[in-house]
């Protein structure tokens, strides 16, 4: 039986993880080993904007020793991905390079959205209770040390989904002055998060009926299993989480420490975790809670063993990510017959000319994710339409994406309308290198040839071929319809495609009798 | 009752004087006139070095505490000192019997089988005395090293545990007799105790190193004249107790201890009966001697030379037979011990079985191309350790071996640090111990890359991984291949590597964490039964019992009508036969030619039997300062034979010795009764077990024809 031994690790805010997995087609994920070791990483970062040298001696010392472990299994491919507490350092760039002059490792810094993306894939990877339990109205939260993230579901996908900036250790680390001084420690966490949660309930969640929550986050299995005690199911109602919590909220925190079977040096993190637990779980109002105990390394070698192939899984998530998207372009009231006939035009032609351009599955969602965000800005001004689609792509966040992937997007609606400029004068650049600058390109030429076609937001364009006939990208309509507005304002937008690709659009027009 | 009132001083035996009474029992073994004389030595020799270690340790241990002014009392309500004066009390006893035992009883049985020992060199013949003479000036002279004391020279450091003669001298041309001197030298540890006087043909003469010194003491003070010359011994304070938060570097800091244990306390004294008082007085003085530290001996001190004696060649038909372990039934097939783990979970029994197979295990290991990694945990190991050599050996393949080598194992550190340098050098990944706990678990992992994915092999014990003391000491070990178990130790190894507990854990319970809970939840689940007056049942085996909340649990559940048969070899600090708190209890030890050593658990559970198995003493160090581990025999064959040999210890009439209501232990009245000697019964039955599984054998002379083809 064939099989790839893989291991993932992940710096998280106040640990460090590695799970070694076996993936085959036959077995799926087995986890073969999954080593951790504390370091608070995050409190530097949240208190001081700076992970201390001495952290990340410790850090690279511990990743020296992950290596000969993964020597150990054989391992032939690993990934390493980091959250918070390196994302949101100012040495960041320095901590990476340590790590790779110590170590030889290459960390990946995740955006949030990636992170959150991972992390709802580590809860696919249970995947028949995941598939049965979306099909209702479902909260995934996902508690970090740094922050929360929210995602609705509903109907096997995936709605909208929502970052709040608390986390256990974020908050600890916050309120470290009231630690042990006050009784009412626990009042004041939920007076820190309840504006937050109650604009998230008021602004996203809506009317909308949720029926299950999914919580991943640090003692929610061991506070589960303790409520289950004798059944040890993962599941539990909320009216027995609720009991549990306010039992638990009379106690120390060593005491439910030493209760739920925890280290004692991690205690001071559970009151924060039992806050935001409770105010959640009340606020959202679910009838039953699951903990499905996995980590952002289980989504890690999900995400690994779909792209590679090595297991086939029967969510598509590709549909969650357009989805999101689509639900962002609701709230911006896009236009949703235009975006229909734009994106079946801009696939069409992403297809027809795929010798030429050379991009693959991935660059086509991104360029299905511009279509449907493309006049977003509109929501805000009508005429500075491309600076407000930018803008809102930019501080939106849209899971399953990069940082970079989100800036391409941004720019390729940008550019769809305003003159495409050189890479020294693209303003705002964060992520954006020469490669994706070219992505960016190449997505602009297709979408503007794309969205010439439907100039007149008629869907005159509905039934057309694409196809490369030599220096020549031919397209063919089949429409009764007068066509004059497209056709006159056409070479203007198709330049810039001839511009990336050499190639000439040309509308060739059937009238069928 | 309250879970306290259990816990009341009145219904414990303090731990020290339960050990004085172990010691009793080897003792007994060497007063035993059934058992052959030369095994009657050995035992006696043993309670010698017995002896020894407990002063080193045990009351070296409360004498601190008193300098300490420590005064809070054990949990049998003994404050230090008076722990001190009874033992005191109770050891002089002791060595009076040991003495007695030597004198009256052995001695003249060796004479009547040929073996003269002299036990004082003014004992000789002409004859003999001249060959002694000869003897000295040849081999013993050369490497003694006189040592005279006065103004000029101090007291010189007597070393922990050597045999010295001390002297009083008087200078030649001194007139007067009251000016003497102080004199000592060192009986060599290099030359062998007893040395053989050639002579008749039919009888074995002996005599003692010391005394051949004695005799020709005036040699080494040619100037002076000798008043008296006797021998003594010191046992200095020698607990290692290592401040391990202070020490950055633990190895170094056991080396340096090693140096300094020598400069220890002086905490016992023992002289020869007749010394002459002045020189007992000077003694008394330079080593700081308390009178009830002082032992007069009336015979030669230190009588671990009988474990020598026990090895003069001959005498056969007054020694045992010495014991060849039985090989292991299930491993005597051609195939590798991977395939035949693969077959079903295997036990071991040693030393009735054969600890080959564990060797092998790492053996095996250490060659197999499809191994990935070995990690094993090494507490003592023997001096030429065949496991680890295939460790190093391993290494040196190309495998990851990592290493638990637990350099705390008390008296072995300079052994232990030894080999652990040399597995370092080979490229073993070696841990040496965690900060603060001494790592007494025995358990190896293989990882092996299998078809299907990684499989993990496991042997876990309940003795150490060392080959010279498995055909001594009775223990367990389990070879397995399970999934739940393998995930488990990989946790244990992380663990040990520092990093964080496992989320938790499938079969494994582990000390100092988890596994005081675990007992005592396991005791209380039969309480809990035996209230709702279903069957409830115990039956624990182990070394040592002195641990107050254990034992609590078990007065708790006594008294709730669980049956609780115990064997506990060594230290019991739980009293039997206590109105309403321990009727149902009952207390055995076993001690015999091999040491009882293993610890197996069985709680009745209402029919879901459940055994333990385990590297945990009920002591407190056990549970609370020590990685210790737990494990399940689950395989239900496995299950019925742990239950048997629980039941053969139990039914035991020769060796074992009942704790009764006194607090003394007393043998079996075995008139009317079918003899049962545990361990002779476990030999005989692993020597008949021992034939290789069939394989289709009977049928093997049987031909078979051909079936026509088409």
């Amino acid at each position: 039986m064939p099989y790839t031994t893989f291991a993932a690790i992940d710096i998280g805010s106040y640990e460090l993880s590695m799970k070694i997995f076996e993936l085959s087609s036959k077995l799926g994920m087995r986890e073969i080993d999954h080593i951790r070791h504390r370091i608070e990483l995050g409190m530097d970062t949240y208190r001081s904007g700076r992970i201390s040298h001495e952290l990340v001696e410790e850090l690279c010392e511990v990743l020296q020793d992950f290596k000969r472990i993964m020597g150990e299994y054989r391992v032939s491919d690993y990934r390493i991905c980091a959250t918070s507490a390196i994302r949101e350092t100012k040495n960041t760039i320095l901590v990476l390079d340590q790590i790779r002059t110590r170590t030889g490792f290459e960390a990946e810094v995740l955006s949030n959205s990636e992170q959150r993306f991972l992390g709802y894939k580590s809860i696919a990877s249970k995947e028949t209770n995941f598939r049965s339990i979306i099909q209702k109205g479902t909260a995934i939260i996902d508690v970090g040390g740094g922050s929360i993230q929210i995602s609705l579901f509903d109907k096997d996908s995936l709605q909208s989904t929502h970052n709040l900036r608390f986390g256990t250790l974020r908050i600890r680390e916050r309120l470290a002055a009231l630690e042990g001084s006050s009784l009412r420690y626990g009042d004041i966490v939920e007076e820190m998060i309840n504006t937050d949660i109650y604009n998230f309930r008021r602004l996203y969640q809506k009317e909308q009926k949720i029926e299950n929550i999914i919580i991943v986050g640090e003692f929610i299995t061991q506070m589960i299993l303790r409520i289950n005690k004798d059944t040890q199911e993962h599941f539990v109602t909320c009216e027995n989480f609720m009991k549990f919590c306010d039992e638990a909220g009379e106690q120390a925190p060593e005491q439910i420490a030493q209760e739920l079977g925890v280290p004692a040096e991690n205690s001071a993190m559970i009151l924060p975790a039992l806050v935001i637990y409770r105010r959640l779980v009340t606020e959202i109002g679910a009838d039953y809670i699951w903990a499905p105990g996995v980590e952002l390394t289980d989504g890690i070698a999900y995400n690994y063993a779909e792209q590679n192939k090595i297991i086939k899984f029967q969510h598509n998530f590709d549909n969650d990510i357009l989805n999101a998207a689509k639900n962002i372009g609701k709230r911006y009231m896009c236009n949703k017959t235009h975006i229909a006939v734009v994106s079946e035009l801009a696939m069409s032609l992403f297809d027809a000319t795929k010798k030429i351009h050379g991009m693959g599955k991935r660059e086509r969602l991104l360029l299905q994710i511009a279509v449907l965000l493309h006049d977003c800005g509109k929501y805000i001004s009508l005429v500075k339409v491309a600076e407000c689609s930018y803008s809102i792509i930019m501080s939106t966040e849209i899971i399953g994406l990069s940082h970079k992937e989100r800036e391409i997007i941004a720019n390729v609606v940008r550019y769809n309308t305003l003159d495409f400029e050189t890479f020294d004068n693209i303003v705002d650049k964060d992520q954006l290198d020469v490669g994706s600058y070219q992505i960016m390109a190449k997505l602009v030429a297709i979408l503007r040839v794309a969205n010439a076609l439907d100039r007149s937001h008629k869907q005159k364009f509905k039934n057309c071929k694409a196809a490369l006939k030599e220096k020549e990208l031919i397209i063919t309509v089949n429409t009764v319809e007068d066509i004059s507005l497209e056709y006159e304002l056409f070479p203007e937008k198709a330049g810039f495609f001839e511009e990336v690709f050499g190639i000439q659009p040309k509308i060739k027009q059937k009238k069928k009798i | 009752m309250e879970q306290n009132d259990y816990k009341k001083p009145e219904y414990y035996m303090n731990r020290e004087l339960s050990w004085i009474k172990f010691n009793d029992r080897v003792l007994s073994e060497a007063r035993d006139k059934s058992i052959p004389l030369f095994e009657r030595l050995k035992f006696l020799s043993i309670t010698a070095s017995n002896l020894d270690e407990f002063y080193m340790i045990r009351v070296a241990s409360l004498k601190d505490m008193v300098h300490a002014e420590y005064t809070k009392p054990d949990i049998a309500g003994m404050t230090p000192s008076q722990q001190l004066s009874k033992i005191s009390e109770e050891l002089h006893e002791m060595t009076a019997l040991q003495y007695s035992t030597y004198n009256r009883s052995l001695l003249p049985a060796l004479k009547q089988q040929g073996l003269r020992i002299i036990t004082y060199h003014e004992d000789l013949t002409e004859e003999e005395g001249k060959f002694v003479d000869k003897y000295f000036m040849e081999n013993v002279y050369p490497v003694l090293t006189p040592m005279a004391v006065d103004s000029s020279r101090p007291f010189p450091l007597i070393r922990n545990k050597t045999l010295n003669i001390a002297a009083l001298l008087v200078k030649k041309e001194e007139k007067s007799r009251e000016e003497f001197e102080f004199a000592t030298v060192q009986v060599p540890s290099v030359l062998p105790r007893i040395i053989q006087i050639p002579g008749k043909k039919e009888e074995t003469t002996v005599i003692l190193l010391e005394e051949i010194i004695e005799r020709n003491i005036q040699s080494l003070f040619l100037s002076y004249d000798i008043i008296c010359a006797h021998p003594y011994r010191i046992i200095r304070n020698a607990d290692l107790t290592i401040d391990e938060d202070e020490a950055a570097d633990l190895l170094k800091e056991i080396q340096k201890q090693l140096k300094r244990r020598q400069w220890g306390e002086v905490i016992h004294l023992e002289v020869e009966d007749k010394m002459d008082k002045r020189l007992l007085k000077i003694l008394k003085r330079e080593f700081a001697m308390q009178e009830e530290d002082i032992y007069k001996i009336s015979g030669p001190l230190d009588l671990t030379f009988l474990m020598k004696l026990y090895g003069l060649d001959g005498y056969k038909s007054l020694k045992a037979k010495p014991h060849v372990p039985a090989p292991v039934p299930e491993t005597m097939t051609d195939e590798d011990i991977f395939t035949q783990i693969r077959g079903g979970d295997i036990l071991l029994h040693h030393p009735f079985q054969s600890f080959d197979p564990v060797v092998n295990f790492v053996r095996q290991a250490a060659k197999d191309p499809d191994v990935l990694a070995i990690k094993q945990t090494l507490y003592r190991v023997s001096g030429n350790s065949p496991i680890i050599a295939a460790l190093a050996q391993a290494a040196e393949n190309g495998k990851q071996v990592s290493v638990l080598v637990e350099l705390k194992a008390r008296f072995d550190e300079e052994n232990n640090i030894v080999w652990a340098k040399m597995l370092e050098k080979a490229g073993c990944h070696v841990i040496y111990g965690l900060v603060g706990l001494k790592t007494h678990s025995k358990i190896t992992l293989v990882v092996r890359r299998e078809e299907d994915g990684i499989r993990r092999y496991v042997h876990l014990g309940t003795g150490n991984y060392n080959d010279a003391t498995a055909k001594l000491y009775t223990d367990m070990g389990l070879l397995t291949c399970s999934e739940a178990i393998g995930e488990d130790a990989t946790a244990v190894f992380n663990m040990l590597s520092g990093y964080s507990e496992p989320l938790s854990w499938h079969k494994l319970a582990l000390a100092p964490i988890w596994l005081r809970d675990r007992f005592i939840s396991l005791i209380r689940r039969e309480t809990q039964h035996a209230k709702e007056k279903k069957p409830a049942r115990i039956i624990a085996k182990m070394n040592s019992l002195c641990d107050q909340d254990i034992i609590a649990a078990l007065y708790e559940a006594s008294a709730a009508g669980v049956k609780v048969d115990l064997i506990v070899r060594g230290i019991c600090s739980l009293k039997t036969g206590i109105p309403k708190v321990s009727e149902n209890i009952t207390v055995r030890s076993i001690v015999g030619n091999f040491l009882e050593h293993s610890r197996i658990f069985y709680f009745y559970n209402n029919g879901q039997e459940e055994i333990y198995m385990g590297s945990a003493d009920w002591m407190p160090r056990n549970l609370d300062k020590r990685v210790e581990i737990l494990f399940p025999v689950e395989n239900e064959t496995l299950k019925q034979e742990v239950i048997h040999i629980l039941q053969v210890q139990l039914e035991d009439n020769v060796k074992a010795h009942i704790l009764n209501k006194k607090g003394s232990y007393e043998k079996i009245d075995k008139r009317g009764k079918i003899l049962v000697d545990s361990q002779m019964y476990f030999c005989e039955e692993a020597a008949s077990r021992a034939v290789r599984p069939a394989e289709d054998t009977a049928q093997s002379r049987v031909f078979v024809p051909a079936e026509p083809i088409g």
